[in-house]
C-alpha cells in the first residue's frame, strides 16, 4: 500500500468520528435552527418560511396590554431571588458541615446525599398542602409586596420551593471547593481574631469565588427556565413566569401560531444562552468535578 | 509542679462541655435556614404524603368530609385498570432511555469528542449542553414542530418517503418521548464520561498504541475499565432521575397515546386534570410507592458507593 | 510571658497525638519542638494556640490557665508552614488584619503595620497580593501578621521548610536576630534538628507522643538521654555498637569490648554500663579518628563532603562512620586504624533505649 492511500485512511479514519458527530447533533442543531427562523417568519414549512419574513411575531414586546414584562419581571425575580437564597444557604451550611465540629454533624452530610439524589418532584403534592398552610399564616402568608408573600399562589412561594429543592444540590456542590481551603488558612484566621461567621464571609467565600461563580450560573440558568413548580403553584399562567406563559400560549384552543410561541421562546432563550456561552468552561467544570464521588 | 496541687480542683481539665456547646450552637446557627426549609420543605412534606395516602381526601370530599381509610387507595392502585399498563410504561420508558441515551449516547458522543481536535470536541459537547439549559417548554415545542403534520413538521417535509404526512406524535408517542428525554439527559453522563476519558494519563494510550492496539482494542481494554465507576455512577443516578421526572412528557404529550408513567399519573390525579378533579389521598399514595423506591434505592446506592468515605471531621476544635 | 505545660494529653479516640507532656518556658526564651513527622510536636503547639483542646492537662499563660480561651483573645502569632496568607488582600491588609479585628484605630494600625513591613524588609511591597511575592517574600509577610498584633508569643510551624536551602540559612538567622530583638517568647516545631540547635536556647524533643528531653542544644549534643536522641541529633548520625562493658580487675580499666573491638573507656562512663550485659555504646563519626593504631577495620566506602570524608569503616562486618581528613586520602579497601575519643563515649541500654549515663 504506497503511503498516498495511507494518507487517505488516516484522513478518513480521523473524519469518521467528526461525521458521526455531525450526524448524531443535527436533531439539535436543527432544532435551534427552526426556532430562530420560525420567529422572523409568519409560518414555516419545516424550515423554509412561508409568507416573507416579518418582525409581527416580536409584537408581543411592544404590544398594549401586552403580559410579557411582567412575566420576564417575575421570572427575573425568581431566578435572582432563588440563585441568591442558594448560594448563601447552601455556603452557610457547608461551612458548618465542613468546618465545624458539632454532634450530629456526620448524620447532617449522609442527609445532604440522600435528599441529593431524593425524588423531590414527588412532593409537589404535599408541598400544595405546605403552601396553602403558609398562606394562612398574617403577612408572611399573603401580604408581601412585589413576591406577594410565601404561600400558595405567589411568587415567594414558588422561590422557597425551588429554593429547597435546589439545597442539597448546592450543598453538594460547594463540597469540593470548601474543602479544599487549606485548614491552616482557617487556623490563621482564627488566631487572628476571626469568629466563625467572619471567617466564612470574610475569608473563605471570597476564595472560593470560582465554585459561588459556578453555583450561581447553575442556579440562575435552572431558575430562568423553571417551569413545573410556578405551573403547578401560581394560578393564574399569564401572570407567571416565562415558561408558564409560554406553555399557556401553546395550549390556547385558538389555533396555536406557532411563530409567536417561537418568538417568546427565543425571547426566553437569549438571556440564558448568553449567559451560558460565556460561562461554559465553569459549569462543565462543576457538573464533572461535583458529581465523580468516591474520588 | 507542686504548685498545681490546688488548680487541679479549681478548673475541669478536659475539654470543656461549654466549648462543646459553643461549636455545636454556631454550627446549629450556620445551617438553620437550610434546616429550616429542608424541614418544611420535604420532611413535612414526606409525612403528609404518608399520611394523605392514607385519607381519601379530593376535591369532592372538600376539606370537611374526608376520612382515613387506611390502606384502601394501596388496595385501589394494585386492583385497578391502568396500574399494570402504566407500570410497564414506565419501565419501557425508564429502561429505553437510560440504555440508548442517558447511557448509550452519552457513552457514544463522549468517546468520539475526544477522539477530534480538542475545540471540535468542546462545541460539539457543548452543543449538546444546549437541550438542558433550554427552557423545556421551548425545547418541547422544537421536537413538536418536528413531528408536526405537513406542511408544517420538519421530518414529514424532510424525509417524505419515511413519514406519511401526519402529525407523527400520535402514532409513535414513545419515540419522541424517549427522543426528547434522552437528548436531554444524556448530557450528565457525557460530561462525566469525556471527562473521565481525558484524565486517562496519556501514559496508558501511549503504551496501548505501542502494543500495537487499534482503536477497537483501546477503547475496550483501556477506555472502558477507566469509565467503569462513571458508568455505574451514571446509571443509577439516571435510572433514579428518570424514574420520577415527567416535566418532558407533560409538555409533549401530556400523558395521552399511552404515555402515561407513573409519576405523571399521582401528579394528574392529584394536580392537575382537565376535569378539576384533585384526588390528594389517591395521589398521595401513588408517589408514596415512587418515594419508597427512591429513598430505598438512594441509600443502597449511597451504600454502594461507600460515600461515607468522604466524610472528614474537622482539624479545628476551638469555639 | 512565660508558658507551662502540665500532664498535657491529646487523644482522638484511641489515637494518641500527645502522651503527658510537661515543661516550663522562660519569659523571652526561645524553645524547639523538635522530632520526626507525626510525632505530637505541631498538635502541642496547635494545643497551645488554642486550636486544639487538650484532653487531659492544662496550659497555662503566666499564671493563667488557658483551656477554655479562645485563640483569638490568648495574643499569639503564628506562622505556618504554608504561609497562609489571605490570598485575596493585600499585603498591607493581610498584617493589619488582626489589628483590624482588634478594631486598632486606623492610623496606629498603618504606623505599626509599615513598621512591621519595614523590619522584614518588605515595606516597599504593601500593595501586592501574596500570589505576586516569592517565597520568602510570602514568608516574612506571614511573619509580619504575626508580629504586627504585638503578640505575648510567638509560634513557628516548620516555618522554613517550603524555602531553598540558602534563604532558609538567611531566615534562620533573621528569626533568631527578631526574637532576641523583641525579647518575645517563642515555640518552634521543626523536624529538621540543624535548625533547632542553632536558633534554640532549649530544645524539646518529641517522639511518639513523649517528651523524651527538655534542655539547652549542647546538653542534647553531649549528654543525649535517649538512644533516640543520640542518633537524632547530629549530622552525620552518631554510631551505634553493641558491646560488653567488664572491669579488667588487674589494671581496674573497664573494657567495652566486641568482635573485633577493644577500647578503654573513662571509669566515670564504664562504671555505669559495667556488668549490664550487652549495652549500646555511641560514638559520634566526628570523634573517631585515623590514627596510626587503635581498632582495625576496612574501608568500605569513601564519601568527600568537601571539609571531611565520610567514611564507612567495617571492623568484623559492623559498620561504623568516621569523619576524616580529606588530606590523608583514604581510599575504598583501605586498611585503617581507629581511635576512639573515648571521652565522648556514650552507652545506652538496649532494652528501654534509654542512656545510662544521664539519666
Amino acid at each position: 500500500m504506497n503511503s498516498e492511500t495511507n494518507i487517505w485512511k488516516t484522513r478518513i479514519s480521523n473524519a469518521i468520528p467528526l461525521i458521526l458527530l455531525v450526524v448524531l447533533t443535527s436533531p439539535i442543531v436543527i432544532g435551534f435552527i427552526w426556532i430562530l427562523i420560525s420567529t422572523f417568519s409568519k409560518t414555516t414549512y419545516g424550515l423554509e418560511p412561508q409568507g416573507g419574513l416579518t418582525l409581527d411575531n416580536w409584537s408581543f414586546l411592544w404590544e398594549k396590554d401586552t403580559k410579557i414584562w411582567t412575566v420576564t419581571l417575575n421570572t427575573l425575580i425568581l431566578s435572582v431571588g432563588q440563585t441568591v437564597a442558594v448560594v448563601l444557604i447552601s455556603s452557610l451550611a457547608r461551612y458548618a458541615l465542613s468546618r465545624i465540629s458539632f454532634p450530629g454533624r456526620k448524620a447532617f452530610l449522609s442527609m445532604t446525599l440522600i435528599l441529593h439524589s431524593f425524588p423531590a418532584v414527588t412532593l409537589l403534592i404535599a408541598l400544595y398542602f405546605v403552601l396553602r398552610w403558609i398562606s394562612d399564616i398574617p403577612i408572611i402568608g399573603n401580604g408581601l409586596p412585589i413576591i406577594g408573600g410565601f404561600g400558595y399562589n405567589t411568587m415567594g412561594g414558588v422561590i422557597l420551593v425551588s429554593l429547597a429543592l435546589q439545597l442539597p444540590l448546592g450543598v453538594w456542590l460547594m463540597k469540593g471547593f470548601f474543602d479544599n481551603v487549606s485548614w491552616d488558612m482557617q487556623r490563621a484566621a482564627l488566631i487572628d481574631g476571626c469568629g466563625h461567621f467572619r471567617v466564612w464571609w470574610q475569608i473563605i467565600m471570597p476564595i472560593i469565588r470560582p465554585g459561588i461563580a459556578a453555583l450561581t450560573i447553575f442556579s440562575f440558568i435552572t431558575g430562568w427556565s423553571s417551569f413545573l413548580i410556578p405551573y403547578t403553584f401560581i394560578t393564574d399562567q399569564q401572570n407567571s413566569v416565562l415558561a408558564a406563559y409560554l406553555r399557556s400560549l401553546l395550549s390556547d384552543t385558538a389555533p396555536v401560531s406557532y411563530s409567536t410561541v417561537a418568538a417568546v421562546g427565543l425571547f426566553q432563550l437569549i438571556p440564558v444562552m448568553i449567559f451560558f456561552i460565556f460561562t461554559q468552561e465553569y459549569l462543565m467544570s462543576i457538573f464533572a468535578g461535583g458529581s465523580k464521588g468516591g474520588t | 509542679m507542686a504548685a498545681t496541687g490546688q488548680t487541679i480542683a479549681a478548673a475541669p481539665p478536659q475539654e470543656g462541655l461549654r466549648s462543646k456547646l459553643r461549636s455545636a450552637s454556631t454550627g446549629f446557627w450556620f445551617m438553620s435556614p437550610a434546616l429550616l426549609l429542608v424541614i418544611v420543605f420535604f420532611f413535612i412534606p414526606s409525612i403528609i404524603i404518608f399520611g394523605l395516602s392514607l385519607t381519601n381526601l379530593s376535591t369532592a370530599t372538600g376539606f370537611q368530609n374526608w376520612d382515613w381509610i387506611g390502606f384502601k387507595n394501596y388496595e385501589k392502585i394494585f386492583n385497578h385498570p391502568s396500574t399494570k399498563t402504566i407500570a410497564q410504561a414506565t419501565i419501557i420508558y425508564v429502561v429505553a432511555t437510560l440504555t440508548l441515551f442517558n447511557v448509550g449516547m452519552a457513552l457514544l458522543v463522549a468517546l468520539l469528542s475526544t477522539h477530534i481536535p480538542k475545540r471540535a470536541g468542546f462545541v460539539f459537547r457543548t452543543l449538546w449542553l444546549l437541550p438542558r439549559i433550554t427552557p423545556s417548554v421551548v425545547y418541547i415545542m422544537m421536537w413538536k414542530f418536528m413531528s408536526a403534520a405537513e406542511p408544517y413538521g420538519i421530518l414529514n417535509r424532510y424525509l417524505p418517503f419515511l413519514f406519511d404526512g401526519k402529525n407523527l406524535l400520535p402514532n409513535s408517542p414513545w419515540v419522541f418521548v424517549i427522543l426528547t428525554n434522552g437528548f436531554v439527559g444524556a448530557s450528565f453522563g457525557m460530561i462525566l464520561f469525556a471527562s473521565a476519558i481525558e484524565s486517562i494519563p496519556k501514559d496508558y494510550m501511549m503504551a496501548a498504541m505501542v502494543d500495537g492496539c487499534n482503536i477497537w482494542h483501546r477503547i475496550r481494554y483501556v477506555i472502558l475499565p477507566a469509565l467503569r465507576w462513571p458508568l455505574l455512577f451514571v446509571t443509577t443516578y439516571q435510572t433514579l432521575s428518570l424514574l420520577t421526572s415527567f416535566e418532558q412528557i407533560l409538555l409533549l404529550t401530556d400523558g395521552e397515546f399511552g404515555t402515561e408513567v407513573w409519576s405523571l399519573w399521582a401528579y394528574h390525579r392529584a394536580l392537575n386534570n382537565y376535569w378539576g378533579n384533585f384526588q390528594w389521598g389517591f395521589g398521595a399514595a401513588l408517589a408514596v410507592i415512587m418515594v419508597v423506591i427512591g429513598v430505598v434505592a438512594a441509600v443502597a446506592y449511597m451504600r454502594f458507593f461507600q460515600f461515607d468515605e468522604l466524610v472528614q471531621e474537622p482539624r479545628i476544635e476551638a469555639l | 510571658m512565660e508558658i507551662k505545660l502540665e500532664n498535657l494529653t491529646k487523644k482522638w479516640g484511641a489515637v494518641v497525638g500527645t502522651d503527658d507532656i510537661t515543661l516550663d518556658i522562660k519569659s523571652g526564651e526561645f524553645v524547639a519542638f523538635l522530632g520526626p513527622s507525626g510525632c505530637g510536636k505541631t498538635t502541642t503547639l496547635l494545643m497551645i494556640a488554642g486550636i486544639y483542646k487538650p484532653t487531659i492537662g492544662y496550659i497555662k499563660f503566666g499564671n493563667r490557665i488557658v483551656n477554655q480561651v479562645a485563640p483569638k483573645d490568648r495574643n499569639i502569632g503564628m506562622v505556618f508552614q504554608s504561609y497562609a496568607l489571605y490570598p485575596h488582600m493585600t499585603v498591607y491588609e493581610n498584617i493589619s488584619f488582626p489589628m483590624k479585628l482588634k478594631k486598632t484605630p486606623k492610623a496606629e494600625m498603618q504606623k505599626r503595620a509599615q513598621k512591621v513591613a519595614d523590619m522584614m524588609g518588605i515595606g516597599h511591597l504593601m500593595d501586592r497580593k501574596p500570589g505576586q511575592l516569592s517565597g520568602g517574600q510570602q514568608q516574612r509577610v506571614a511573619l509580619g501578621r504575626a508580629l504586627g498584633k504585638q503578640p505575648d508569643l510567638l509560634l513557628f510551624d516548620e516555618p522554613l521548610s517550603n524555602l531553598d536551602a540558602r534563604l532558609r540559612l538567611s531566615m534562620r538567622g533573621e528569626i533568631k536576630r527578631l526574637q532576641i530583638e523583641l525579647d518575645i517568647t517563642a515555640i518552634y516545631v521543626t523536624h529538621d534538628q540543624v535548625e533547632a540547635m542553632t536558633m534554640a536556647d532549649r530544645v524539646a524533643v518529641i517522639k511518639d507522643g513523649k517528651l523524651q528531653a527538655f534542655c539547652p542544644p549542647d546538653e542534647l549534643y553531649d549528654q543525649p538521654r535517649t538512644m533516640f536522641i543520640g542518633g537524632f541529633v547530629g549530622n552525620p548520625p552518631m554510631n551505634f555498637i553493641e558491646v560488653d562493658v567488664a572491669r579488667d580487675a588487674e589494671s581496674g580499666d573497664y573494657h567495652a569490648r566486641c568482635q573485633g573491638l577493644d577500647v578503654i573507656v573513662p571509669p566515670e562512663r564504664g562504671e555505669k554500663a559495667a556488668g549490664k550485659g550487652q549495652v549500646i555504646l555511641g560514638i559520634r563519626p566526628e570523634d573517631i579518628t585515623v590514627a596510626d593504631q587503635g581498632v582495625m577495620g576496612e574501608t568500605f566506602i569513601v564519601e568527600p563532603l568537601g571539609r571531611d570524608d565520610l567514611l564507612d569503616v567495617r571492623v568484623d562486618g559492623i559498620g561504623i562512620h568516621v569523619l576524616a581528613d580529606p588530606k590523608l586520602n583514604i581510599k575504598m579497601g583501605q586498611s585503617v586504624a581507629l581511635n576512639f575519643d573515648v571521652d565522648k563515649v556514650q552507652f545506652f541500654d538496649p532494652a528501654t533505649e534509654k542512656s545510662l549515663l544521664w539519666n
